[in-house]
């Protein structure tokens, strides 16, 4: 089977893979934060995901839930307000959109680890 | 302008695998790929089966996988594709039977399962018709103009995923009846459309708009029904 993919199969599988590692992160965030009891752990891991690795991580993070959360109104605005002969435009827009919050989101993110 | 047809070929009875076949002909301005099809039947391969009939993209039996994509080959020149290749393949999703015939059996009984005709209980007024405006027929219009060729359904990544997926033909087929103001047969077809093989298994992944030759943008009708169902139950 194959079938050219076009704007709307992308959206779609991001939006799948997104809410899956979304999913998967949010697990793992409440099972970490659960653990901190004492101040001494707190410190521990809050030192052991200051690595760049996590920084990193924590790009994706944005730009996954920047992605996830700006297609669901995209598919709002196609089941709810009939704008399916627009999907495409809107895709382009949001995704513009989404840059533009992206760059403003991360710019903290990197000031604070001090690489900007 | 010299264009290469590589064609799926598949006979079941031969035995053997499925396999690419390449033709090379010299394509004419405004000639359809269902010309270059009819061309190299006549001319340099009789046994290549495919189906057709009107040729002018009203009985929908010439949908297939042209470059990728689904659609009619009566309606799509080969100049307009702008490549030296052309790729044919049978529709995906359904079962070849032979080269670029499909099993479309499974279709039609999506579509029968829909009820796709007319259910009023009262008869109409005597010596006339049903009376509907311009303005009610506007809502289905486009649905009407379905000629089943199956390219929607067929392009749809839910449907490969989901055999028993109404698809968006009969969907489509069960909006245009729902949405008809002379129609009082939402009854019987809601528990059809509403269900985890019906209206929801649609992921706006947008394909079956590309692919519909008649332009019908079947995902607006499937929003549509999905939020009559919902208004209807709460
Ligand atoms: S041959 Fe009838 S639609 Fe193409």
């Amino acid at each position: 089977m194959h079938y050219k993919w076009k704007t709307g199969m992308w959206a779609f599988v991001m939006h799948r893979v997104t809410g899956l590692a979304l999913t998967v992160y949010l697990i793992m965030h409440i099972n970490v934060v659960s653990s901190l009891h004492d101040p001494g752990s707190f410190n521990k891991t809050m030192a052991f995901l200051g690595q760049p690795l996590f920084r990193v991580l924590e790009l994706g993070l944005l730009a996954a839930v920047i992605y996830h959360g700006l297609n669901g109104v995209r598919v709002f605005l196609i089941d709810f307000c009939n704008r399916t002969k627009n999907h495409a435009a809107i895709f382009w827009i949001l995704a513009a959109t989404g840059s533009v919050i992206f760059i403003v989101g991360a710019y903290p993110l990197l000031h604070h680890a001090g690489i900007f | 302008m010299n264009t290469v047809f590589k064609i799926y070929r598949f006979d079941p009875e031969s035995g053997r695998n499925p396999r690419y076949q390449y033709f090379e002909i010299d394509v004419t301005k405004g000639q359809t790929v269902l010309d270059a099809l009819i061309e190299i039947k006549a001319h340099k391969d009789g046994s290549l089966v495919f189906r057709r009939s009107c040729r002018s993209g009203i009985c929908g039996s010439c949908a297939m996988q042209i470059n990728g994509l689904n659609k009619l080959a009566c309606e799509t020149q080969v100049e307009d594709l702008k490549s030296k290749t052309v790729t044919i393949d049978p529709l995906p999703g359904f079962k070849p039977i032979k080269d670029l015939a499909v099993d479309m059996e499974p279709f039609y009984d999506k579509l029968r399962a829909v009820l796709p005709y007319l259910i009023n209980p009262d008869s109409p007024p005597t010596d006339k018709e049903r009376i509907q405006s311009p303005e009610e027929f506007k809502m289905i219009e486009l649905a009407t103009s379905c000629i089943l060729c199956g390219g929607c359904t067929s392009s749809c990544p839910s449907f490969w995923a989901d055999k028993a997926y109404l698809g968006p033909a009969a969907l489509v087929k069960a909006y245009r009846y729902v949405f008809d103001t002379r129609d009082r047969g939402y009854s019987d077809r809601s528990g059809v459309v509403n269900n985890k093989h019906g209206l929801w298994r649609c992921h706006t992944i947008m394909n079956c708009n590309d692919a519909c030759p008649k332009h019908i943008f079947p995902t607006e009708g499937i929003s549509l029904l999905k939020r009559k169902v919902v208004e209807e139950k709460y």
